[in-house]
């Protein structure tokens, strides 16, 4: 199996490609991660290989934009990591999405067909519903559409055609990332939906 | 070198067949394919070949080798046991033999990769196409070939038509030929591969693809070996045409250690189905279904339009059918003001004018025949799904009669539900043998339509003059 790529050259491939991600960096300690804030809401959370849920794990703290709260989510991770034994780990700061509806999408290689696409109802629920849809790359642009079309979820991932044009645009560009770069899985989970934008907020890249 | 798809073209229609262990003994394998050639009425030169005894075996002069055999052989029948085959390939590879079929099972399918692999090398040095090994190798009752050694009386045999069947499966591929015959479908080609040592799912495919006798594919698939380049036949066959597909093994076994959740919910069988939705391919999920589909593909023209008028005789049954429409995603054509005016003159007026069309249990063919004439030319309708209840007073093979002769002249899709017992079953034979796609239930009737509607679309959006190509 492959290696699990840095959180910040996964940010980059996705930059790479136009593909939006939350804009994120490692923080050493509480006064970088406050200037990274510059008075916006953030996230922290810790980056290591033995906590790949990181929810899960309860290594993530949200909705951070005063400087004590910063403080003390930064204590209170140091901590939790310590504890977990997560070393060697790093800290991320990351501007806070808005809410929305979560989305999957991801990829992976099969060994007989090649690379594909997924995308499907995202979140904490995508294991459980497993409502997804699957196509091999490269994508045609009938592809990204009956993609999204055959979704039970369909009217809460993409409820008008404006969200629906957006999110094929983006499966069309991750197809060709896919292609391009040495990825062999890889989830944008969850991809925060709202008001016909969206952003990546947690990327997980194996390569091959 | 020549495409390998085109070397099954010399199996179909060979002019000379050997056939190896060929036997005196009514039991053995060899005995019963040399027996169906015989009694199929093949017109082309059959040598029975056995290594013990050389016997004549019905009236036909037997050799000991190939190489005895001192003319040009097309096709050789390998029925011996499993460890002297790859020997024998090799000695057909020296006489020139032009292609083989192994129907000798005991290769890998029980593990042993390793003559298997022998089997192979010898094809591969004398280049022949070969089928095979474990398999029931092929039919056309076009050129009357059947390499198959299941008993002729044990075994309904098809007539000509333009369905072919490919298969993994012997045991799927021999019970789907005996329940398509006795159902009344023409076949074009069946081939069963089997182990698929040589000629794969690509080449079977690659070859119904470019088969001009071939107007609806349909095939039983467990596993593929060849990804990409099933890939690159799949995207072009369906803008070409209909492939109904099953596949064997769905369930995932046991779960793998994965790192993303996009590995763990795109297993293999999950990748296989989004595949098959992505090339256009219908997918079937058991034998039942293949049949419906292919039946509708086989029969009727496509249509991208899914407004449906149901016309029945019983009141139920098109509530019934009403639902099943919905549940497949179509839905009740509105008529014209046109066919309102025309079908409020023809009917009694008990019958309400609107879809579904219930023309009461009285209905004689003479309603049926003014319902279909208006519907057929009403714009507002795409497809038109007839409900003939046999049970009724008013129905009889007059009706049968009038759905054959709308069939033929409509340019809709257009299928019959008559459900019932032997009455019934005498009607559907009439009609099913006359090219009208008869069904049980509402449902399946739906669902096949849905079907067919759903490869239109595909083949509108992704064909030469679609937008989508990109």
């Amino acid at each position: 199996m492959g290696e699990l790529l840095d959180y910040i050259a996964a940010y980059k491939i996705m930059k790479k490609y136009k593909i939006n991600a939350a804009p994120a960096d490692y923080v050493s300690s509480v006064q970088d991660a406050i200037k990274f804030a510059a008075g916006k809401t953030i996230v922290l959370k810790v980056i290591s290989k033995k906590a790949l849920h990181k929810s899960k794990c309860g290594v993530v703290r949200l909705n951070l934009s005063k400087p004590e709260e910063i403080k003390s989510a930064y204590a209170f991770l140091k901590n939790r990591a310590g504890k977990l034994k997560l070393k060697p780990y790093k800290i991320l700061a990351q501007h806070m999405a808005k809410d929305g509806t979560e989305v999957i999408i991801g990829g992976k290689t099969d060994s007989q067909f090649g690379k594909l696409v997924l995308i499907g109802l995202g979140g904490i629920y995508v294991e459980v519903f497993k409502d997804v849809a699957l196509r091999l790359c490269p994508l045609r642009r009938y592809d990204a559409q009956a993609m999204i079309d055959q979704l039970k979820s369909k009217d809460i991932v993409a409820p008008n055609p404006p969200t629906e044009k957006m999110l094929s645009n983006v499966l069309m560009k991750v197809s060709k990332m896919l292609q391009k770069e040495d990825i062999s899985e890889f989830d944008l989970n969850p991809i925060i939906i709202n008001n016909n934008k969206y952003i990546a907020v947690d990327l997980r890249f194996i390569m091959a | 070198m020549r495409p390998k798809y085109l070397n099954l073209e010399i199996m179909m229609k060979p002019r000379s067949v050997a056939i190896i262990g060929a036997s005196q003994n009514p039991d053995k394998i060899g005995h019963i394919i040399l027996q169906n050639y015989v009694d199929s009425g093949f017109s082309g030169k059959i040598y029975p070949v056995n290594i013990n005894s050389q016997e004549p075996i019905l009236g036909l002069k037997t050799y000991k080798k190939i190489s005895d055999i001192k003319a040009s052989i097309d096709l050789a029948v390998i029925a011996i046991p499993a460890a002297a085959v790859p020997e024998v390939v090799e000695e057909c590879g020296m006489a020139r033999v032009k292609s083989l079929i192994v129907v000798s099972g005991g290769f890998a399918e029980i593990g042993d990769t390793d003559l298997q692999e022998k089997l192979v090398q010898a094809a591969e040095k004398y280049s022949i196409p070969l089928l095979g090994p474990n398999c029931l190798g092929v039919m056309d009752p076009r050129s009357r070939i059947d390499t198959l050694f299941l008993p002729t009386f044990k075994l309904d045999k098809p007539k000509i038509g333009s369905v072919s069947f490919a298969t993994q499966s012997g045991a799927v591929g021999s019970t789907v030929l005996d329940v398509i015959s006795h159902e009344g479908f023409g076949m074009a080609r069946f081939i069963s591969y089997g182990n698929a040592a040589v000629i794969d799912e690509v080449d079977v495919l690659n070859y119904l693809m470019h088969d001009k006798y071939t107007k609806v594919i349909v095939f039983y698939i467990e596993g593929i070996k060849r990804g990409k380049e099933f890939v690159e036949v799949a995207r072009k066959v369906t803008l070409i045409k209909p492939v109904v597909i099953i596949k064997g093994g769905v369930t995932e076994e046991g779960s793998k250690a994965v790192q993303s959740h996009t590995a763990s919910l795109a297993g293999s069988y999950q990748t296989y189905e989004a595949i098959f939705k992505q090339y256009g391919f219908t997918i079937a999920n058991d034998l039942d279904e293949l049949l419906y589909y292919a039946k509708i593909f086989d029969t009727q023209p496509l249509t991208t339009g899914n407004r449906i008028a149901i016309i029945t005789n019983g009141g139920g049954t098109g509530v019934l059918a009403t639902d099943a429409l919905y549940q497949n995603g179509l839905k009740v054509a509105n008529l014209s003001k046109k066919s309102q005016v025309e079908l409020r003159k023809a009917m009694p007026s008990i019958v309400n004018i609107r879809i579904p069309l219930d023309m009461a249990g009285d209905a004689d063919d003479k309603r049926f025949t003014a319902a279909l004439d208006t519907l057929s030319k009403d714009d507002n309708v795409d497809a038109m799904m007839v409900i003939a209840l046999f049970q009724t007073p008013g129905a009889d093979s007059r009706v049968a009669a009038s759905l054959i002769h709308y069939n033929t002249q409509m340019s809709k899709p257009f299928v019959v539900i008559s459900p019932g017992g032997s009455y019934t079953e005498v009607h559907r034979n009439m009609m099913e043998s006359s090219g009208v796609p008869v069904y049980s239930s509402p449902f399946v009737a739906a669902k096949a339509l849905s079907a067919l509607i759903e490869y239109a679309r595909y083949k509108q959006a992704l064909g030469k003059h679609g937008k989508n190509k990109s």
